[in-house]
C-alpha cells in the first residue's frame, strides 16, 4: 500500500480507497471494495447487518488486518494522514485507541489498575503521568476507586467491558475506535460511553447496534450491506430518511424515531428536520395542527402497540419457584440472597440490573443449572441461552447443529435456517461464524427445542442486527403464546419493553423490584438506584396519554 | 506478612532453602525445614493447619515413591544408603528412604510458602522490572494466568450446555468419555482466546518501542534485607543444631 495522501493537517482521520479484504481460504470478500473517509473531529458510525465485514474494515485502520490477522487487503488505507501500513499496529496505539467487541477475552492485566495502565506503560510514559490518566479514566467511566486492586478475573462480562472502556479512554488518543462497545453494557454505563463519544473535538469511529442515545452524537453514518459494499454515507438525518426502507429490508438497525418518521411520512406528515430521537418527534408533534396530530396519533398508537408488550395476568401453576434462594456462580460465593419468586406459564419477564448485579447467575439458577447455596428451588429445568453462544455448539456444521434438535430428516431445518438467515452458512462449522451469526444459531436451536417449559435468554440481542433482533422478539411472543415462559436478561430497554410484560430488577445482592415492566420503567428512583434508564418509547407513550389526539 | 515482601528476595531465599534441603542428607534437617515452613504458614500467614496438612499430601505421596524405591531396590540407591548409614532408623536403606521422603515434603513446603505468599502479578512485574523478563513473555504469563480459571469456567459452561441439551443434570465429576469430548472445544477456546488477547495487546502497544514503564512494580527495602538475613541465619542454625544432634547421637 504505497499511498501518498493529502497534507497531514488537511488529511482525513481515516480514508479507505477501494479497500477489499479477503481472508485466507475464503471464496468471497469479507468486505469491499469500499471507498470512504471521515475528517478529524468527526464521529462516524458504521452500520450493517452482522457478518457484513464492519469489524474487518475497522481492523484495517491500524493494520491489524493484515499484519496480525492474516488477510489479503486490496486498495489503500490511510490513518491520520499516513498509510496504515507505515507503522506496526502496536505503534499506532499512541494515536489510536481501540475498544474491542469482546472485552472478556482481551484483558491482559491482573488488576483493574494494571489493565487501564497497560497501553500507557507500553508508551513508556512517566509513572506519575500514568497515575493521573488512570485516575481520570476510571472516574470518567464511573469505576469506584476500590476497584483498582480488583482482579479482572473476578469481574462480570459487563464490568470487564467498562474496564476495557476505561483502558481505551486512558490512552487519550487522537482517534477512538469502538466495535460494538455497548453490547454488554448497562444503560448507565452505555450513557457514559455515549457521553465520551459525544465530547467535542473527539474523533470517533464506532460500530454499534444500540443507536438510541448514541445517534444524536454522530456526525456521519456509513451503511454497509450484506454483500460488504457501501450502500450509503452521509449525515444521519438524511441517511435514515432517504434509506430507511432499504435499511429495514437489509435488517440494519435504525433509530426508533426514524422508523416512526417513516410511518408519519407515509400519511403525508413530513417532520423537518428529519428526527433522530423520539424527543424531537414529540416536539415536532406539538407543533402540528389538530387534524395532523389526530392522524399522527393513530399511527403512533399502532407504532407503540408493536413495541410495547401488553401486560399478561399470571395464569396456571408456577413452573418454577425460588424460595429464599441464595444464588452463586460456579465456584464462587453467593451474589444474591433471599430471592423469592415464581415463574408462570406464558409469562415474559425482563431480568434487569447493572453490570455485575447477578442477572446471569439468577437466570442460570432459575434454569436449574446452578446449585443453590441456601433456600429452595422447585420445578423442572429450563433452557438457557448462554452469553457466549459457542458454549452450546456440539456439532460440526450449522445444519447438523439444528438437526441435532429437530431430527436428521426434519423438513423444518431448512425453514429454520432461512428464518434465522443462516442458509448461506449451513455447511460451515459453527465456530467459523461471525458473532451475530453464532448468536442466531444458538437461539435458533434453543427456541426450536420444545422440551423446555421455560427459556432463559442471556443478553440475546448482543451483537445482533435488527432483523435477527426482530426475529427473536417474534419467537418470544410465539413461545409465550404457546404457554411457555421466557426470561430475558438484557440491557436493551427497548427490547425488554417490546418483549416482556413483567420486570425483575436486581440491586445490591437481592431483588429490588418484581412488578409489571411498565411500572418498573416509570419508577425513576428505582431506575436510578439500579443504574437503568427508562426507554425513550415510554416518553412517547406518556405523551400519547396526555396529548389531545 | 511475607506477602508484603518483594517476591525476588523471597524467591532467592526459597531457592537457597531448597538447595540446602537437597544437599543436606539428614532427616532431622528435613523435618526442621518442614516444621519451619508449616509454622510460617500457620502463625505468620494465618493459614489453616488443615490446609497446610493437605498441602503436604501430594508431596508425601511423591516422597513415598522414594521411600519404597530405597527400601525395595537397594542397589539403585547405593549413594543414599551410604549417606544414611549412621541414622537412627536402623536399616540404612530404610533411613535413606525416610530422608528422601522427608526431602520431597520439605521441598514441597518451601515451594508452598513461596506460592502462597506471592501474588502472581507482583512476581511477574518484579521479574520484568528487576530481572529484565521480556514484557512479551511477562504478559503472556499474565494471559495464561487469566486463562486457567476461564478454562475451568468454560469447561463447566460447556458441560452445563450439553447436560441441558441432553435433558439431564450434569454429573458432579465428568467421566472419561465426557472429559475426552471437552478437549477439542476447550482447545479451540484457548486458541481463540490467546489469539484475541494477542491482538488486543498489540493494538494497545505491546512491543511498540524498546522502552517501557512498569507501574506498581514491587520495591525492596529494609524489610527485605532483614528477611534475607533472618532466613539465612535460621537455616544456618538449623544446620548446626541438626549436625550437633547427629554427633551426639
Amino acid at each position: 500500500m504505497n499511498v501518498a495522501f493529502s497534507a497531514p493537517d488537511a488529511a482525513p482521520a481515516v480514508a479507505w480507497r477501494e479497500v477489499a479484504v479477503r481472508y485466507p481460504y475464503a471464496d468471497n470478500l469479507a468486505v469491499g471494495p469500499v471507498s470512504l473517509e471521515f475528517r478529524k473531529g468527526e464521529r462516524l458510525l458504521i452500520l450493517g447487518p452482522s457478518g457484513c465485514g464492519k469489524s474487518t474494515l475497522l481492523g484495517t485502520v491500524t493494520g491489524l488486518v493484515p499484519a496480525t490477522i492474516p488477510a489479503e487487503v486490496g486498495g489503500e488505507v490511510a490513518t491520520l494522514g499516513e498509510p496504515a501500513a507505515s507503522r506496526s499496529p502496536a505503534q499506532w496505539s499512541s494515536s489510536v485507541a481501540q475498544l474491542f467487541q469482546d472485552a472478556d477475552q482481551t484483558l491482559c492485566g491482573m488488576t483493574v489498575g494494571d489493565e487501564v495502565a497497560f497501553a500507557l506503560e507500553n508508551r513508556a510514559l512517566a509513572a506519575g503521568e500514568i497515575a493521573v490518566r488512570v485516575e481520570r479514566a476510571l472516574e470518567r467511566v464511573g469505576i469506584p476507586a476500590n476497584w483498582r486492586i480488583r482482579r479482572t478475573t473476578s469481574l462480570s462480562g459487563g464490568e470487564k467491558q467498562v474496564v476495557a472502556l476505561a483502558a481505551a479512554l486512558a490512552q487519550e488518543a487522537e482517534l477512538f475506535i469502538a466495535d460494538e462497545p455497548t453490547a454488554h453494557l448497562s444503560p448507565q454505563a452505555a450513557a457514559r460511553l455515549h457521553a465520551v463519544i459525544g465530547e467535542e473535538s473527539r474523533t470517533s469511529l464506532v460500530i454499534d447496534h444500540r443507536l438510541d442515545g448514541l445517534i444524536d452524537m454522530i456526525d456521519r453514518v456509513a451503511i454497509i450491506g450484506r454483500d460488504g459494499l457501501l450502500i450509503a454515507e452521509g449525515p444521519p438525518r438524511d441517511i435514515f430518511r432517504i434509506h430507511g426502507e432499504r435499511l429495514a429490508l437489509e435488517g440494519i438497525w435504525r433509530p426508533l424515531a426514524s422508523d416512526l418518521d417513516r410511518l408519519l411520512h407515509g400519511i403525508g406528515i413530513v417532520l423537518e428536520p428529519p428526527p433522530l430521537t423520539l424527543a424531537e418527534i414529540i416536539a415536532a408533534l406539538d407543533r402540528l395542527s389538530p387534524g395532523d396530530r389526530s392522524a399522527a396519533g393513530t399511527v403512533i398508537r399502532h407504532f407503540l402497540s408493536d413495541r410495547i408488550a401488553e401486560p399478561v395476568p399470571p395464569i396456571g401453576e408456577a413452573l418454577v419457584t425460588l424460595d429464599r434462594a441464595a444464588c452463586a456462580p460456579l465456584f464462587a460465593k453467593p451474589v444474591l440472597h433471599d430471592v423469592t419468586l415464581q415463574i408462570r406459564p406464558g409469562e415474559t419477564i425482563a431480568l434487569l440490573g447493572h453490570n455485575g448485579a447477578g442477572k446471569s447467575t439468577l437466570g442460570a439458577t432459575l434454569a436449574g443449572l446452578l446449585r443453590l447455596r441456601g433456600g429452595t428451588r422447585t420445578g423442572p429445568a429450563g433452557g438457557f441461552a448462554f452469553q457466549r453462544p459457542e458454549t452450546q455448539f456440539t456439532e460440526a456444521s450449522v445444519r447438523a447443529e439444528l438437526q441435532s434438535i429437530l431430527g436428521r430428516s426434519s423438513i423444518h431445518v431448512d425453514s429454520l435456517l432461512s428464518a434465522w438467515r443462516l442458509e448461506k452458512v449451513a455447511t460451515q462449522h459453527p465456530f467459523e461464524l461471525s458473532q451475530g451469526q453464532k448468536r442466531r444459531l444458538a437461539l435458533a436451536a434453543l427456541t426450536a427445542d420444545k422440551r423446555w417449559p421455560f427459556l432463559v435468554l442471556d443478553e440475546p440481542t448482543a451483537g445482533l442486527d435488527a432483523a435477527a433482533s426482530d426475529e427473536i422478539a417474534s419467537r418470544i411472543a410465539k413461545i409465550a403464546s404457546a404457554g411457555r415462559a421466557v426470561i430475558v436478561i438484557t440491557h436493551d430497554m427497548d427490547f425488554a419493553l417490546k418483549t416482556c410484560s413483567r420486570g425483575i430488577v436486581l440491586h445490591d445482592g437481592s431483588l429490588a423490584a418484581d412488578a409489571p415492566l411498565r411500572d418498573i420503567l416509570r419508577d425513576h428512583q428505582l431506575l436510578g438506584k439500579a443504574g437503568l434508564y427508562a426507554p425513550e418509547l415510554l416518553r412517547l407513550a406518556d405523551w400519547m396519554e396526555t396529548a389531545p389526539c | 506478612m511475607l506477602s508484603a515482601l518483594h517476591p525476588l528476595p523471597k524467591l532467592i531465599v526459597c531457592l537457597v532453602w531448597l538447595a540446602a534441603s537437597i544437599a543436606v542428607f539428614d532427616p532431622r534437617f528435613q523435618a526442621g525445614i518442614i516444621a519451619l515452613a508449616a509454622l510460617t504458614l500457620i502463625f505468620i500467614e494465618r493459614r489453616s493447619p488443615l490446609l497446610v496438612l493437605a498441602l503436604m499430601v501430594p508431596f508425601a505421596l511423591f516422597g513415598f515413591g522414594f521411600l519404597t524405591t530405597a527400601t525395595l531396590f537397594r542397589e539403585e540407591s547405593d549413594f543414599a544408603t551410604r549417606m544414611a548409614a549412621e541414622t537412627p532408623f536402623g536399616s540404612p536403606a530404610f533411613s535413606a528412604g525416610i530422608v528422601l521422603f522427608l526431602r520431597a515434603i520439605a521441598c514441597g513446603m518451601v515451594s508452598a510458602v513461596f506460592v502462597l505468599t506471592t501474588e502472581p502479578g507482583r512476581f511477574i512485574k518484579a521479574l520484568m522490572a528487576n530481572w529484565r523478563l521480556s514484557p512479551r513473555i511477562g504478559y503472556a504469563l499474565f494471559s495464561a494466568l487469566h486463562l486457567v480459571p476461564d478454562l475451568a469456567s468454560e469447561a463447566q459452561q460447556i458441560r452445563l450446555a450439553r447436560a441441558m441439551k441432553k435433558g439431564r443434570a450434569p454429573r458432579r465429576i465428568p467421566g472419561p468419555l465426557e472429559t475426552a469430548s471437552l478437549v477439542v472445544p476447550l482447545l479451540a477456546f484457548a486458541i481463540r482466546r490467546a489469539n484475541r488477547a494477542a491482538i488486543a495487546m498489540e493494538a494497545r502497544g505491546l512491543g511498540a518501542g524498546p522502552a517501557r514503564t512498569i507501574v506498581g512494580a514491587p520495591r525492596s527495602g529494609r524489610a527485605e534485607a532483614f528477611f534475607v538475613v533472618a532466613a539465612f541465619a535460621i537455616l544456618a542454625m538449623l544446620f548446626i543444631a541438626t549436625s550437633g544432634v547427629r554427633r551426639a547421637w
